[in-house]
């Protein structure tokens, strides 16, 4: 196993401070301030906060940036503490031991204080049960205050037939959404997820009362939800969570062995192959080569990469600051949004949905500005 | 701070095109005390309106270093034509709705309030207006409709220096209040009461039909810009509320009611913890405070003034 050097995008060279805090002591003001703004816009500035933080070495940034990176690591350290109270409080409010409760994402990492659970930004909870326990803790929560959206028929009927999650919950109390999963990808995609499967292979968290997925799970979720998501741009959190969890994983009996047998069993070859491939080249991550070399032989072949990556590669790669939002990323964009709609929904669902989609963003003046707080 | 100024050169006797060029080129640094922030922007009219309110501030080259940066550009395309907007953007985001072409400042000033209010976890935030005398600060804490930022107007039309009409923003380490030196936004006939208050201040555009009614923002009077670095010891706390036709009430008020009053209306009280609970108690222990209710302008601030000396002492006693 041998660690490559970084070669991110120059745009991201800031993130190997990260791995060696030390970096950031030799930056400019000028790149301190360029730092700053990008990494808050890519929720990573707490998480460079707390690196920095437990470096012993905050002291030694500029006050003009160090003023942010208190600020954000406050603001970090609050939400993360209102997160562990909601999973408290749910947990009780479920009861514990009847069926599993699972940590997801996030909440998963805290649960297992890993490292890349340090500065981050959670604004919603999320959490998995077996589906056929969904109605039970659905009625349950909702019988502690949790609160649905109100939702038109269409994406009540998006949620509940198409989705792997239920629309998600809000409480009066507590400034967290909440996200019950019964899988960990829609039920209808073609690429189908056992969520059985997931469930036989749980590990205990450091809360009693939940589990968190196997950790080759965990990173199949991980990718996943990167690669087969939506939208990923300015998403390379995501990608840092991969390289923490190929990290932290690294050492477990037969990691390496699992890790793409698991990614064959479940249909998540593609975006495995596409974590290793942005884990490894740009960030370095020690990956065995035979592992390598199995995860490419699994994953998209030549044809499929040759129009796939380009596009990622200029998706992922954030725009700085002052840039003009790049025409091409948001072409591509459009391109992978199209991938992502054809693998998760059957055309006779997909054309419909758009077309909702698109009246209801007419409707709406489709600025997609309204809710900076989770951009 | 970190800006070099112009040769003392302000933004209100700047010529509005050479402004304007500044502001579409390289972008302007307004440093409002605790925050500076850099804004951009290919529209004449905001430059002008800028300079309104903005008028005793210097006339700064791009800064070093800025704590938000905002670019307000025109909608581009067929917008234009039918009905021009003009857009905020953030680091590369557009965080908010676009507004009408002839309103940037409120865009700004919203947007610029919003920024701070999210990202300045380093302060504790109050939702108060905040004035300065004797070195010692009086803050007006208040939910809205309650003649908050009438009240902070009039005073700094009075001879109190103006910290902020929107943050109490107190600094934990050295337990002192910053100035975040906004214009005062005044809203509906607070506008007019002012205008009659003081006939001479200086005021931008008024902005009708926005979602808080009609928007007109009085610019800093220029001992307060000058002295916008000055920190100011806590002093009092007085919670106005304007009620038409009442005489004025002036009456003390316990530790608890003025807790409440302070952390419960605050931006990021519970995300400062433990830290923003402690602020909050040794500013409740330091500060006395009254509940101020008011009709008559005039009468309000005499009240206010009969009230002072006994603060000063009071703190002068605590300072030794």
């Amino acid at each position: 196993m041998t660690a490559k050097p970084w070669q991110p995008p120059r745009s991201l060279a800031w993130l190997q401070a990260l791995m060696q805090p030390h970096l950031a002591l030799d930056w400019p003001l000028a790149e301190w301030e360029r730092v700053v703004r990008l990494s808050r816009r890519l929720r990573m500035l707490a998480r460079l906060a707390e690196r920095i933080d437990a470096a012993g070495i905050i002291d030694r940034v500029p006050p003009q940036a160090r003023r942010h990176l208190v600020a954000e690591q406050r603001l970090s350290r609050w939400r993360t503490g209102s997160m562990i109270w909601v999973l408290e409080r749910v947990a009780t409010t479920l009861g514990e031991g009847s069926y599993p409760l699972v940590l997801l994402k996030g909440s998963a990492y805290i649960g297992q204080d890993l490292a890349i659970a340090a500065g981050r930004l959670p604004s919603d909870v999320d959490i998995l049960v077996p589906q056929a326990h969904l109605a039970e803790a659905l009625t349950q929560l909702k019988q502690a205050g949790w609160r649905e959206p109100e939702l038109d028929e269409h994406d009540r009927r998006y949620y509940y037939e198409w989705s792997h999650e239920v629309p998600p919950m809000t409480h009066p109390l507590y400034g967290m959404e909440l996200d019950l999963h019964h899988n960990i990808l829609p039920p209808v995609a073609r690429i189908r997820v056992d969520a059985d499967a997931l469930l036989q292979r749980l590990r205990p968290s450091k809360w009693e009362a939940w589990q968190v997925l196997d950790p080759v799970d965990q990173v199949l979720h991980s990718a996943a939800h990167l690669f087969f998501d939506s939208e990923a741009r300015d998403r390379i959190r995501d990608l840092v969570d991969l390289d923490g969890l190929l990290r932290h994983f690294a050492d477990e009996p037969d990691f390496w062995a699992r890790l793409p047998a698991r990614a064959h069993t479940l249909g998540l070859t593609e975006p495995l192959a596409l974590a290793v491939h942005y884990t490894q080249r740009w960030f370095g991550t020690p990956i065995p080569g035979d592992v390598v070399a199995q995860v490419a032989s699994l994953g998209p072949g030549r044809l499929r990469r040759a129009w796939l990556l380009p596009l990622m590669d200029l998706i992922l790669t954030p725009g700085e600051p002052d840039a003009k939002p790049a025409l091409a990323q948001g072409l591509a964009a459009n391109v992978l949004l199209i991938r992502y709609h054809w693998g998760r929904m059957p055309l006779r669902l997909l054309i419909p949905h758009l077309w909702h989609k698109m009246r209801a963003g007419a409707a709406n003046g489709n600025t997609g500005a309204t809710r900076p707080d989770k951009a | 701070m970190s800006s070099a100024p112009r040769s003392h050169q302000t933004l209100g006797d700047t010529d509005t095109l050479a402004f304007a060029k500044v502001l579409a080129d390289a972008g302007f640094g307004i440093d409002v005390g605790a925050v500076s922030v850099h804004v951009r922007s290919d529209s004449k009219l905001f430059a002008r309106q800028l300079q309104s309110v903005y008028a005793h501030f210097p006339l700064m080259d791009r800064a070093q270093w800025a704590d938000v940066h905002l670019t307000i550009n025109r909608a581009s395309g067929f917008r234009r034509l039918i009905r021009p907007q003009v857009i905020l953007q953030c680091d590369g985001r557009q965080p908010f709705e676009p507004f009408p072409a002839n309103a940037p400042l409120p865009l700004f000033e919203w947007g610029c309030n919003w920024m701070i209010g999210q990202r300045l976890n380093d302060l504790l935030l109050l939702h108060a207006g905040a004035v300065e005398r004797d070195g010692l600060a009086l803050l007006l804490p208040a939910m809205p409709g309650s003649g908050k930022s009438t009240l902070t107007a009039a005073l700094s039309l009075r001879g109190w220096r103006l910290l902020s009409d929107e943050f109490g923003a107190f600094n934990p380490d050295s337990g002192t209040f910053r100035a975040l030196l906004k214009p005062v936004a005044l809203k509906n006939q607070s506008i007019e009461v002012i205008r009659t208050f003081a006939p001479n201040a200086v005021f931008g555009p008024e902005f009708p039909n926005t979602r808080k009614g009609t928007v007109a923002h009085l610019a800093a009077e220029p001992d307060a810009v000058e002295r916008r670095h000055e920190s100011a010891r806590p002093g009092a706390v007085v919670l106005p509320k304007w009620q038409a036709g009442s005489p004025t009430r002036w009456e003390p008020l316990t530790e608890n009611v003025l807790f409440g009053a302070l952390a419960f209306n605050a931006f990021n009280y519970s995300v400062l913890g433990a830290t923003g609970f402690r602020s909050v108690v040794r500013l409740v222990r330091q500060c006395p405070g009254w509940q101020l209710v008011y009709s008559d302008l005039d009468d309000a601030l005499a009240t206010i003034d009969a009230a002072w000396p006994q603060v000063r002492e009071r703190q002068l006693a605590a300072g030794q």
